[in-house]
């Protein structure tokens, strides 16, 4: 019921998949809480990396305490106020971002690498190696991951790196699932049987055609889950298992402040809205990625 | 029906079993040694022995899988190195105090959520969505520890009207043991004191632990609600005059559930894992605490069986979840 | 006087572009015993004309700019929220297209059917065949027997027992009937019938439109049948309205419009339908676009 006339193709200035990346950029930008959770979340990186030589107190870092100054309520000598060695807190919680923040995006980046790895050998090969390999996932699955954390990072012994090796154990298993299921989705699609009859490889055909086209459900995951690894990290902190004082971390810095509740609050509330903060921006993040990357999730 | 409940359970055995060989496996490999740890530092050579032969660890550890699985199912869950007490003893003190708050934290979560995310969709867009949505991120972004102390600092220090941390004043007998949970024992007992000074206790560790179940439930409810009230069946119940309050409350909510059952059934096992946060917070004497006592001392016993207790909660309820599936679409049910 | 008289009827649709004007001035009157097909393209408003009857057209999005919608002598764009929903069910039924989709997948048919029945008895018991004053249990159960009653009206065998059953436990065809059934336990005076056959086999078909056509005679009622499916319309409408771009082009006796069309827009209509004699490759189709606004 349309005129016949055919309308002319309109040639591309970029190729499609710039023109989707750039569209997608642009629905982004309409969300003004993605934009929001964005910026904290650039903020909190550059922090993270800068604190060492940006804070106001760098001595106290080291341990130099100044118990004349201690348990000083926030004044605009130290804006978070001071803890229980008079220690300014506020430069406590800018260098505790490194380690809560690196090590949870460091969780996710072995999460994602070890997960990807397995759930795209498990969807695209299938059988028994499948399922043996699915076993396994859910296995892991069934274990509460934050107690099965805190086992391996205290059975490891102290230290950042054993900690964060501890939590990714728990973390890869979700990631496997996703890129399994994705991979299969994708494996019986024509470009994929084009490729093969190409006579390309398995790698050649998984790393080449497949993975580039499920990133967008990894991305969305990682940066929702950072918010949350970062969490966990803090949580073994705050149990005590994994960073122990006087390295500064978020976790271990609100245990600290535990015994001095509630006459000197500061202590504790700068470093839990800390972790608020970090969480936060990075759902905002991955929430808004969500509503431009996954087309099904429209709100 | 019955038959897939009874084949689902018999499905579970193999899983439990990988389940501890995993467990088993994984606590032997780590480093660390338990004996040498209770023994203490000054321990001689002979008396370190001697305890590894009293629990066991100087056979195989083939063997010493064997003896833990046939020990598993007449009860013998081995003995804690710290405490010197059958595991399953331990768990058995333990876990109605975890139970009870774990339950405390989905009531509170399932019956303030779903309306919630109910009223979120149908005033979506609008205040009463909006505030929905803030308390929704703050939710899920607050750390259970942190919302644990400020409880503590707002409504215990401060204000003064509940209690700092325990389950129950050290001074009080607790109600007769029917359930384990200490509020619903003092109800069958017809004390309302009892009732009273438990609830008391209870309350705020569990507002602690719901918060984030209570917005994840939330927003899942909106999503659903949202999508079902777009269906075509929705529109011929309102052209056939159907009350706006009948179509939401009746038909919608049981169209919207099927997918807040999958977030509540997976919350569980969160909330399960995670209670030690929160039982550290307000010194709750619960499963979490114990577990955390056991990976400090290295005692891997207790915490194979905390795990495997977990894990079977986690399991059954998921069997739950996926019968309750059935009542909510009876697309799915099962003959 | 008429049972439904609409009369200039104008209606405008916001959309991302802006507002649109769908409806330009539509006039309809359906007496009782009368089956008005309306007839046009997708986007030329036909539905959106069914659904402003009802006024299930909600306000954002939808605005109406003049005209009157007169039923049973009350004009129904100026009724009150309460008056129309007494009236939707009781006076008005509706059917849409896709019986799957529009039955409740997780509820028995029979927990529709008698929630349908209820709402319209509530006001008037006397169609439960109940007094004024009858108690809340004697309404749901002479709800049900009226819910199975109409099961067994429409065709539904062994409609006792099958009152219980699920949508998906239904045929197409059966849901379809479902669907009629919900829309008339209220005994309503006009049925509005959205495209009540598009979805199903053409056997079938027949069947529905049987048993519209049967259900005209027997209660009087009147009925807006909305179709792009010129064949639907010879089969069992006494009137045709054929619409375009939200006006209505021409309307009258069946007979009369389709034998002997005034408008080019309908000859050219009845030229497009393929008939066993058309040759391969005459296919004539029509040119000139719908608005851009979706029905």
């Amino acid at each position: 019921m349309t005129t016949t006339d055919t309308a002319i193709v309109q040639a591309r200035p970029q190729s499609a998949r710039m023109e989707n990346w750039g569209r997608a950029f642009y629905r982004f930008r309409q969300s003004w809480l993605s934009i929001v959770g964005l910026a904290i979340v650039l903020l909190l990186i550059v922090v993270a990396i800068l604190s060492p030589y940006i804070v106001p107190h760098p001595e106290h870092l080291q341990g130099v305490t100044n118990t004349a100054a201690r348990f000083q309520p926030p004044t605009a000598g130290a804006w978070f106020g001071t803890n229980e060695l008079g220690q300014d807190i506020f430069s406590l919680v800018l260098v505790g971002s490194r380690i809560s923040l690196f090590s949870g995006m460091a969780v996710v980046f072995i999460a994602i690498v070890v997960g990807t790895t397995v759930g795209a050998i498990a969807g695209y090969f299938g059988g028994w190696l499948d399922e043996i390999l699915m076993r396994l996932t859910d296995l892991l699955l069934t274990i509460p991951s934050l107690i099965l954390a805190m086992a391996v990072a205290a059975a490891l012994g102290t230290g950042v790196f054993n900690m964060i090796i501890a939590i990714a154990i728990t973390w890869w298993p979700a990631y496997a699932r996703l890129v399994r299921g994705e991979v299969i989705g994708k494996k019986e699609e024509q470009f994929v049987v084009a490729a093969r009859a190409l006579g390309a490889n398995a790698t050649r055909i998984l790393c080449r055609h497949i993975l580039p086209n499920i990133v967008s459900p990894i991305v969305v995951k990682a940066s929702l889950d950072t918010g949350f690894a970062i969490l966990t990290v803090a949580s073994l902190g705050f149990v005590g298992i994994g960073v122990k004082p006087p390295t500064p971390e978020w976790g271990t810095l609100l245990s600290g402040a535990r015994s001095y509740m509630p006459d000197y609050w500061w202590t504790a509330v700068a470093p839990g809205t800390a972790i608020f903060l970090a969480v936060l921006a990075f759902n905002l993040l991955g929430d808004g990625l969500r509503d431009v990357l996954d087309p099904k999730a429209r709100r | 029906m019955v038959r897939f409940i009874l084949r689902r359970l018999v499905l579970l055995v193999p899983v439990l079993i990988g389940l501890t060989l995993l467990l088993f496996v994984v606590a032997r490999l780590l480093p660390g040694d338990p004996v040498g740890l209770a023994a203490g530092p000054n321990a001689s050579a002979e008396t370190i022995a001697q305890l590894r032969e009293q629990f066991g660890f100087d056979q195989s550890i083939p063997l010493q899988y064997w003896t833990y699985l046939t020990g598993l199912v007449q009860g013998d869950w081995g003995t804690s190195v710290f405490t010197r007490r059958p595991v399953f003893a331990d768990i058995l003190e333990f876990l109605p105090a975890t139970l009870e708050l774990v339950f405390a934290a989905l009531f509170l979560a399932i019956v303030i959520g779903i309306p919630l995310g109910l009223l979120g969709a149908v005033y979506r867009n609008r205040f009463p969505d909006y505030t929905t949505r803030i308390l929704a991120l703050g939710g899920i972004a607050m750390p259970r520890f942190f919302l644990g102390l400020l409880l503590q600092m707002a409504f215990a220090a401060w204000l003064g009207w509940l209690p700092l941390s325990g389950r129950y004043p050290f001074i009080e007998i607790p109600p007769e043991t029917v359930t384990g949970f200490y509020t619903i024992d003092a109800l069958i007992a017809g004390d309302w004191y009892a009732f009273q000074v438990a609830f008391a206790h209870l309350a705020l560790p569990a507002i602690a632990m719901a918060l984030s179940p209570l917005a994840t439930i939330m927003r899942m409810m909106r999503a659903s609600t949202i999508e079902v009230l777009q269906q075509d069946y929705v529109m011929t119940e309102r052209a056939l005059g159907l009350s706006s309050r009948l179509i939401l409350f009746k038909y919608v909510l049981k169209n919207a559930m099927t997918s807040t059952l999958t977030v509540i059934g997976l919350y569980v096992s969160w909330l399960l894992g995670g209670t030690v946060l929160v039982e550290t917070v307000f010194d709750w004497p619960g499963l979490g605490l114990y577990a955390t006592q056991a990976i400090l001392t290295q005692d891997f016993m207790p915490v194979i069986g905390v795990t495997l207790v977990i894990a079977i909660i986690y399991l059954l309820t998921m069997l739950v979840v996926d019968l309750l599936y059935g009542v909510f679409n009876p697309k799915v049910r099962y003959a | 006087m008429a049972l439904l008289d609409i009369q200039n009827l104008q209606l405008a649709m916001r959309s991302y572009e802006g507002e649109t004007q769908i409806l330009h001035g539509i006039d309809l009157t359906i007496e009782r015993g009368e089956i008005w097909g309306m007839v046009g393209e997708t986007g030329s408003g036909k539905s959106l004309t069914g659904l402003s009857v009802s006024r299930l057209i909600p306000s954002p999005p939808g605005r109406y700019l003049a005209g009157t919608i007169d039923f049973a002598g009350k004009d129904l764009l100026k009724a009150s929220d309460r008056d129309m929903r007494a009236l939707r069910g009781r006076h008005i039924g509706m059917i849409f297209q896709d019986p799957t989709t529009n039955l409740n997948p997780v509820f028995r048919i029979g927990t529709q059917l008698v929630d349908v029945a209820l709402h319209a008895g509530h006001n008037d018991p006397s169609i439960l065949g109940l007094s004024k004053d009858a108690s809340r249990g004697a309404m749901k159960k002479a709800a049900r027997k009226t819910a199975i009653e109409m099961l067994d009206k429409v065709g539904i065998p062994n409609a006792s027992a099958r009152i219980d059953d699920y949508p998906h436990q239904f045929s197409g065809g059966m849901r379809q009937r479902v669907l009629i059934a919900m829309a008339m336990v209220g005994k309503p005076d006009l049925l509005i019938a959205d495209e009540p056959t598009t979805a199903l086999d053409v056997s079938v078909q027949a069947q529905i439109l049987r048993l519209i056509h049967d259900l005209v005679a027997e209660r009087n009622i009147g009925v807006l049948l909305i179709t792009h499916n010129l064949g639907v319309v010879a089969q069992i409408c006494t009137h045709v309205a054929v619409m375009y771009r939200g006006r209505i082009l021409e309307s009258g006796p069946v007979r009369d419009v389709l034998k002997h069309p005034t408008h080019v827009y309908t000859q050219a209509l009845l030229d497009s339908v393929p008939t066993v004699h058309t040759k391969r490759g005459e296919l004539r189709g029509l040119s000139g676009l719908s608005q851009e606004a979706s029905a």
